[in-house]
């Protein structure tokens, strides 16, 4: 987490606005799929089934949460990728368009 | 309808200041086309610009515009360069390959006898027909005046022709590079595809096995700034450049430098003060994530 918030902050400057939203997001997922942050990168970096697996209900959680397909759920996914990749964790990446 | 530009007549300080623009463009306009008389000007100034040895000209571009081919023969583009941020964004894809077929005997001469009767290659310096075909048909060694052709021609490592379409091809690549940002596009060079996917390259757009896969050519109108957060980093002038021999640093002029800096060839380094504010606005407008 903390690696996270300090290499997007390095670069981003986000708000504690776009911070708590953000992190709210996460703390989400985490519960959605019941484990904590770390745990789910370590998984994620060791095992690319886990990781995908994670990808796949990532994309649910989402569309659950704002709809199938919508810019607000691929806003949330690319929350849980962006802690993804600022862990070392390679994730899919796309633009919404084509998503 | 897009209009077509007057043609405009580059002066030295354009083409520094073109020069000092030419970035690696990943973020760009993907709603708006460039115009086909600008992609022409582009492939022109390649076809007359770049140099290569006899004039063999190796190069061949294949022209694709995302929006108007099929969905499906896109999405397979994509996949096999994995999806490369630049490239799903970019309107225009020219895909620049390398035609070992230009790089053999007959080829060498066809070009040469052209270039002898344009007067390209002087009789002066020993150029002629029959000493082209001594060097090239009976492998006679080359008179002094005059390159190797006879080794070149009759020592020809397999791999050679692969090699040398390939680094000519290259140069005409970034030739399109300058081309590009001479009509005020933004432009960069990337991998056709992973390796273990160039044959979906290959499959989709009927590429003869006999042309190497080169560059792909980004082309749009770029969404970032036309400086791209700033020139990038390059390595200290007098490690890269020598003179006499490759010990001694060519030395470099302060006031060459100013007035390159003048001309805007040369600017001020990567990241400008604003540029990873710059690269969350693009992030968040395409849907990627910060």
């Amino acid at each position: 987490m903390a690696r996270w918030v300090s290499r997007v902050d390095a670069m981003f400057h986000l708000s504690e606005r776009e911070w708590a939203e953000r992190l709210d997001v996460l703390a989400r997922f985490c519960a959605e799929v019941s484990i904590d942050p770390d745990r789910m990168i370590a998984q994620a970096r060791s095992d690319r089934d886990v990781k995908n697996e994670l990808m796949r209900r990532l994309r649910r959680f989402a569309a659950d949460l704002h709809g199938s397909g919508s810019r607000p759920a691929h806003d949330a996914e690319n929350v849980v990728r962006s802690f993804f990749i600022h862990n070392g964790a390679r994730v899919f990446v796309r633009p919404y368009e084509y998503a | 309808m897009a209009t077509v530009e007057q043609a405009r007549t580059l002066v030295g300080a354009d083409f520094y200041r073109v020069c000092g623009l030419r970035r690696s463009i990943r973020w760009y306009k993907t709603w708006k086309p460039v115009e086909r008389e600008k992609v022409q000007r582009i492939l022109e100034v390649v076809r007359v610009a770049t140099s290569s040895p006899g004039n063999i000209q190796p190069w061949k571009a294949i022209v694709v515009e995302p929006a108007r081919i099929p969905r499906a023969k896109r999405e397979r583009l994509l996949y096999a360069d994995n999806l490369q941020g630049g490239h799903v964004t970019a309107p225009l894809w020219i895909y620049w390959f390398g035609d070992t077929t230009c790089i053999g005997p007959e080829v060498f001469k066809a070009r040469l006898r052209e270039m002898i009767a344009a007067g390209a290659a002087p009789t002066a310096h020993g150029w002629s027909e029959e000493a082209m075909e001594a060097m090239i048909d009976r492998g006679e060694e080359a008179p002094a005046g005059l390159p190797g052709l006879n080794e070149i021609a009759h020592q020809m490592r397999p791999e050679f022709p692969a090699q040398a379409a390939y680094s000519e091809t290259v140069g005409a690549a970034d030739i399109a590079t300058l081309a590009a940002v001479n009509e005020g596009l933004g432009t960069s060079l990337c991998m056709i595809a992973t390796p273990s996917k160039v044959g979906i390259v290959i499959e989709e757009l009927g590429v003869p096995p006999t042309w190497i896969p080169v560059w792909l050519q980004l082309v749009g109108y770029p969404a970032e700034d036309v400086e791209a957060g700033g020139q990038r980093p390059r390595l200290p002038f007098d490690e890269i450049f020598f003179e006499g021999d490759a010990t001694t640093p060519f030395q470099r002029d302060p006031s060459v430098v100013r007035e390159l800096e003048q001309s805007r060839l040369l600017s001020p380094p990567a990241p400008t003060a604003d540029r990873f504010e710059e690269l969350k606005r693009l992030a968040q407008m395409f849907g990627y994530p910060v």
